[in-house]
């Protein structure tokens, strides 16, 4: 079998990362299977759940379905870097802790970096329907989403408190 | 008088107010889940792990003829290949059904039924090995429709090879009281043909499994296997008996799980694959099922086909139920025969009646078995009678809300099927739904094209017997404190994500003082841990919580009993709260509790305790099947929806679902909510878009095996959910505690039907409310309305009515 | 996991090295890779070696050509840019709707225009995985077979094109640029699609799409994108209809001058909904529009067994989407 491989340099989470990666792997295997950064999970196969769900260049994607040869020279932030500038955990994460928006936690990292992009890219506190919007590609089966909406929102006012308001 | 958990003692009862129990707590293990450091199956690996794929069945029946091995383990890279023949012994999780092997032996059953394991260097490998295994068939003429299944006469086509009677499963035809008599003499009789369709899990967690093997096996060598599992116990066993290896060799570890709802229970070919593998070459082996795969091991929700007469008085008291259901049990027994019960027994409460008759039928077919999903057999006939009592609320011209409370079963009560009943919160929960969703008010006012629809319903909080006879507890708990002044808990249960590990430290905490943070729950591992039975039959909180309550316990009155020797006060004067032990009459009396413990240590040695739960046994009828269905104590739920129906596209748009459950008490206030949303979004999936059908066009194929074409609601197809807790404590759970992780799916499916009634007038009785569906429904009714036959619905409000 | 066959990568940083790449044998290109990935994984294909553009930054972005009257759409740019980006969303809102439904977020950051518009046609026999799909019998003339699962005895394909912004480009009369081996060449969008699910498109072997151009509008106009599928999001679509009618002033009330309507999800190819002559000279805000267009629309289109949803029920849609679609424009004023 033709397994070629290449010299993978990419930047996850923040550090420069040189691995050598078989051109048919997708991201998401390089981060789990090479990289050991297992908080990216694998629901699906195929792109339909959300589970795998990185940020590239600060844009959520699918890990599953993104070539490994696609994140060369780019930045790669998985679930694992989100609380890094965060003193380890990201006001997201305490939320989702707090509203117990996580039961099984197999989708959360996925959610949580759909969340964190949108939240973000507004720049101010964030409404359930904007959230449920940003999250429609992410499956949760345990929750019936009600506690992550919640958690989501109070994580956008922790983060962005309103005017008047400490 | 001796103590235990189900009696406790006066000296037990806290002498202070509780100060977690019904707190909302962050859970003991959410934190690392998030932040991507948890590792569950897939996340492990081991040094020299292989990787094993399963070679499966392209055909729904046929006999294997030959399997050729030889060019697939000459290939480099293969270390080791497996078929049916390295599995003979039958396994299945109910003791008096084992009619499956790790892989087909002589026949394949259903499209995707394993044939043989390839164990490799890597998955590319063993997926390059599968297509050099040479397989020859015999194809049979295969059943996809039970009743066609059932019919067959001809043995050569039983599907099922240890079916003893042909393709019967398994038959229940159990008869309480005079039901001919009473349905025919009843006022009214309600008589009504439902479907409702299989549906699957849907976790989002593939089943995973990685077997290691220590030492030599022939001999003492010990045969370790993490598995993505929810019955570790149960697997445990049937890894024994089918390896022929002493339980005692074999240790089975439940790495934190992505997600199961009874898709996880009971054992599958990756295990024992992945164990025979390892066993073969030495080497740790892990098996991962792609997402199809799971579809193929389903174990999901039976398709059943039901028959309803019920009779009913003027005043709307349901005088008898009589009900005839055809269950369609896939290729294997998997819970069936529990299952073939539970669609009858599971039915006599909320409401009282004096007659009852079912005949339940489970059929073998071509197609992936089916089993246990979230509210296991019950979620089928509860639509069928809560819909049979919409329209006797209709035709009787009773609120249906009313007509509910009037046939309440109440607490302290037996059914008609001999169950004992203790708490029932279920007229509150009916309260609590109608006053949110202002029913009194709104519903007589909704245009045409909007309504509102109640159900009820009611789980087990466990069985009262485990799934093989023994009269060992049915949990057990062990807890050990430190002079750290940290407790351990070891408690053999399966946290499958529902919060099982948060409750154990609830309790421990409300016990002993300490905060959650203090507390470590290790579980689901068979060498560390005593036995318990598993997550299944919302059995968790009430059975481990009582064993776990019972330890703690046990060393509260350890610890109360050293400090209130050395502050020389009675014992019941010492309370332990916050990090601290104290004196209730001189609060500013305390000790941290770390040192309280090392008192308790120093008077006693080391400070462990251990628990255990067994069912009370005065639950049940004496009849032939009279204990299956039967429970410690029972939750009750109402659910009230709130839909508008789209006349011209016959699209359902769920708004609201009201929904409150008495779980008796909630140990933890969020995480009982999110049992009650996930529970009733389960059942909207079911109720709207969800199908898990083959297509006998096409030689039986599953329809959808991905998460593209089984649908699934997202974020944006949810309605809001309002999560209500209603509390009516039970004798018989800890604090009163009973199950919250699966009630609160039934009554959602029946309730979206009703409303569906109240907004356009049509009876949708099969699933799913598909668009299609609902809207020949109205175009009928609108057919039946012309010709004068029926009136037209909601006349007077003809806002939003499509033209015709 | 799924697995994906074996193959290399290769990612020129100019569209002349893609090209040259594209002439190895068993090359295919990939974009964004949301439709060729998963169907890899299915192992629809074996290709050698995948060219990428992902290194093509000049293939990105979008840029108002008032001169040559129209907008250009680097063929690299995702469905969330097209989606968000104003000059879209004021000049061609059907197609911000279009771009922004598109399965889901994280599909839209990553698939691009380019890609869309050679989304390979879908059908449920045959996006499915190798196993099923021998398990069916072995595939089909668009898989490993020789016969036709949706229509028994058929000899033509007719996976249907799924694309959400096929056929409201259409209706935009969008053209497209296709880089070659023998140079570059511009196609009209509308004929672009032949109705053969097994090769569905007019591109030559090894030619890529750069760029898209929209005609800038030349007098007021309407247009609107309506789509049904089961869920709200992931799903492709079951029922998409592209809707632009022209006017001669910016009012609803106003006299349509031209129509466009387009309807996807049909077969390989998507259906320009004809004889539409008796609403030239209405308002579009006569209710008679309404009625006719969607009429027509029923008349003309009828969906195949190829997509996982009944087709008598689809059908149905068709008119009553199409007529939705209008109102809503006619409502929004």
């Amino acid at each position: 079998m033709s397994e070629a491989a290449f010299l993978l340099s990419t930047t996850v989470n923040g550090e420069p990362v040189t691995v050598a990666a078989p051109h048919h792997w997708t991201l998401l295997e390089v981060l789990r299977y090479k990289l050991d950064l297992i908080g990216s999970k694998q629901g699906c196969d195929k792109g339909d759940c959300g589970a795998c769900t990185v940020q590239l260049d600060g844009e959520p994607v699918l890990a599953c379905l993104t070539l490994a040869a696609h994140a060369q020279g780019r930045e790669v932030t998985t679930v694992e870097g989100l609380g890094h500038c965060h003193g380890g955990c990201h006001p997201l994460q305490d939320a989702f802790d707090r509203w117990t928006a996580a039961q099984c936690g197999f989708c959360t990292p996925g959610i949580l970096m759909s969340a964190e992009a949108l939240i973000r890219k507004r720049g101010r506190a964030v409404e359930h329907t904007e959230v449920a919007e940003a999250l429609a590609g992410n499956l949760c089966r345990c929750t019936g989403y009600t506690k992550i909406l919640d958690a989501v929102v109070d994580a956008s006012q922790q983060m962005h408190p309103a005017p008047g308001k400490e | 008088m001796a103590t235990d958990a189900n009696n406790p003692s006066p000296e037990d009862a806290p002498s202070h107010d509780p100060w977690q129990l019904g707190q909302s707590h962050r859970k003991v293990d959410a934190m690392e889940r998030m932040r991507g450091i948890t590792r569950y199956t897939d996340d492990l690996k081991l040094p020299g792990m292989l990787h094993a794929k399963i070679l499966r069945s392209p055909h729904a029946h046929a006999r294997i003829k030959s399997i050729d091995t030889s060019k697939a383990l000459a290939l480099e890279g293969v270390f080791a290949i497996v078929t049916g023949q390295d599995f003979k012994i039958p396994y299945g999780i109910i003791p008096w059904t084992p009619d499956e092997n790790a892989l087909a032996v002589d026949k394949v059953l259903h499209v995707g039924d394993g044939v043989a394991a390839v164990a490799a260097r890597d998955e590319d490998t063993a997926i390059a090995a599968m297509r050099l295994i040479e397989v020859e068939y015999e194809v049979l003429k295969a059943f996809f429709d039970p009743e066609e299944s059932l019919a067959n006469t001809d043995r050569s086509l039983s599907i099922n090879p240890y079916g003893r009677k042909g393709n019967l499963s398994k038959r229940v035809l159990l008869e309480f009281g005079e039901v001919e008599q009473k349905i025919s003499g009843a006022d009214l009789v309600v008589e009504g043909d439902y479907f409702f369709e299989g549906t699957t899990h849907g976790a989002i967690e593939p089943h995973c499994a990685l077997a290691h093997v220590e030492g030599d096996m022939s001999k003492s060598g010990i045969l370790t296997v993490w598995s993505a599992t929810q019955v570790s116990h149960y697997l445990h066993r049937e890894l024994s008996k089918v390896l022929e290896i002493p339980a005692h060799r074999i240790r089975v570890i439940q790495p934190p799980l992505g997600g199961a709802f009874g898709g996880k229970s009971e054992p599958f070919d990756l295990e024992f694959c992945a164990a025979k593998l390892a066993m073969l070459t030495g080497r740790p082996v892990k098996l991962l099922y792609t997402r199809e795969e799971v579809f193929y091991s389903h174990r999901g929700r039976h398709p059943m086909k039901m028959h309803y007469r019920t009779g009913f008085t003027r005043e709307g008291k349901i005088t008898g139920v009589d009900a005839r259901t055809i269950l369609d049990g896939g290729a294997y027994s998997s819970f069936g025969l529990v299952t073939t019960y539970y669609s009858g027994q599971l039915l006599c409460a909320p409401y009282e009646f004096a007659s009852y008759r079912f005949e339940s039928l489970r059929a073998y077919t071509n197609k992936p078995a089916c089993g246990p999903k979230r509210g296991h057999g019950s979620v089928q006939p509860r639509f069928a009678m809560e819909i049979q009592l919409d329209k006797a609320a209709v035709a009787l011209g009773i609120d249906p809300i009313e007509l509910r409370r009037r046939n309440n079963l109440g607490s302290e009560s037996t059914t008609v099927n001999k169950f004992r009943v203790g708490s029932n919160g279920f007229s509150e929960c009916l309260d609590k739904v109608e006053a949110a969703s202002g029913w009194r008010e709104r519903k007589p006012k909704l245009p045409y094209g909007r309504g509102l629809g109640v159900a009820g319903s009611t789980y087990i909080s466990g069985t009262n017997y485990p799934i093989y006879p023994n009269e060992m507890p049915q949990a057990a708990v062990q807890i050990c404190l430190d002079r750290s002044g940290r407790a351990r808990v070891f408690s053999g249960a399966n946290d499958i994500g529902q919060g099982s590990n948060t409750m154990l430290a609830v309790i421990v905490s409300e016990e002993l003082g300490l905060p959650l943070e203090d507390i470590r729950v290790l579980s689901a591992d068979t060498d560390l841990c005593p036995v318990d039975l598993g997550a299944y039959s919302s059995r968790i909180t009430l059975m481990v919580g009582n064993a776990c309550m019972q330890a703690a316990q046990k060393l509260r009155r350890k610890v109360c009993a050293a400090v209130a020797k050395r502050w020389e006060i009675p014992r019941r004067r010492v309370a332990l709260i916050a990090r601290k032990a104290l004196d209730l009459e001189n609060p500013d009396r305390s000790v941290p509790l770390r040192e309280a413990f090392c008192w308790a240590e120093a008077d006693n040695g080391l400070l462990g305790e251990v628990g255990s739960y067994n069912t009370p046994k005065d639950r049940h009828g004496d009849y032939r099947g009279g204990t299956i269905g039967a429970s410690p104590a029972y939750s009750f739920t109402a659910h009230l929806a709130e839909v508008e129906v789209d006349p011209e596209t016959g699209i359902v748009d769920v708004k609201t679902i009201w929904v409150a459950h008495d779980c008796g008490k909630a140990l933890s206030k969020r995480i009982v909510e999110g049992q009650i949303e996930g529970s009733t979004y389960m059942g909207f999936g079911e109720a709207l878009m969800e199908q898990h059908v083959v297509d006998p066009q096409h030689n039986g194929v599953h329809a959808s095996p991905s998460f593209l074409d089984y649908r699934m609601p997202t974020f944006l197809d949810t309605p809001k959910l309002e999560a209500m807790i209603v509390e009516a404590p039970d004798a018989n759970g800890p604090y009163g505690a009973k199950e919250a992780g699966e009630g609160p799916l039934h009554s959602s499916i029946p309730a979206i039907a009703n409303a569906i009634y109240d907004a356009v007038g049509v009876r949708i009785d099969t699933l799913p409310f598909s668009p299609a569906k609902v809207l020949a429904a109205i175009d009928a009714r609108r057919e039946q309305e012309a010709a004068g036959l029926v009136p037209e619905h909601k006349s007077g409000q003809t806002h939003g009515r499509r033209s015709a | 996991m799924l697995r994906l066959p074996p193959f290399r990568v290769v990612s020129p940083d100019t569209v002349e090295g893609v090209v040259a790449a594209l002439q190895q044998p068993g090359a295919r290109l990939i974009a964004g890779g949301t439709d060729i990935l998963p169907n890899l994984k299915h192992w629809l294909d074996r290709p050698e070696v995948l060219v990428s553009i992902n290194r093509l930054t000049a293939l990105r972005g979008i840029v108002r050509d008032d001169n040559a009257g129209v907008l250009r759409i680097g063929a690299g740019t995702t469905l969330t840019q097209i989606a968000e980006h104003p000059d879209v969303q004021q000049l061609f809102p059907s197609l911000a709707q279009s771009a922004g439904c598109v399965a889901s977020p994280s599909i839209r950051n990553m698939g691009t225009i380019g890609g869309n518009l050679n989304l390979d046609t879908r059908c449920r026999y045959v996006n499915q995985t190798e196993f099923w799909r021998g398990a069916i019998g072995g595939g089909c003339i668009k898989s490993e077979g020789n016969v036709c699962h949706v229509v028994p005895k058929g000899r033509n394909c007719v996976a249907a094109m799924s694309s959400d912004n096929v056929p409201v480009l259409m209706s935009l009369q969008a053209v497209i640029v296709q880089a070659g081996p023998e140079g570059t060449r511009t196609v009209p969008l509308c004929d672009y699609y032949h109705a053969d699910g097994t090769r569905h498109t007019h591109a030559k072997p090894g030619e890529i799409t750069t760029e898209v151009q929209v005609p800038l509008p030349t007098s007021a106009r309407r247009t609107h994108y309506v789509k049904w599928c089961v869920r709200k999001s992931i799903d492709f679509p079951l029922v998409s209809v592209a809707l632009r009618f022209d006017l001669d002033k910016d009012d609803v009330s106003a006299t349509i001058s031209a129509a466009h309507v387009v309807a996807g999800v049909l077969g390989a190819r998507p259906r320009q909904v004809r004889k539409l002559d008796a609403i030239l000279g209405l308002a579009l805000n006569d209710p008679k529009v309404a009625q006719i267009v969607s009429e027509a629309a029923f008349k003309q289109c009828k969906p195949l067994a190829n997509v996982p949803y009944e087709t008598a029920y689809r059908r149905r849609m068709i008119r009553v989407y199409t007529r939705r679609g209008i109102e809503a424009m006619v409502n929004a004023g």
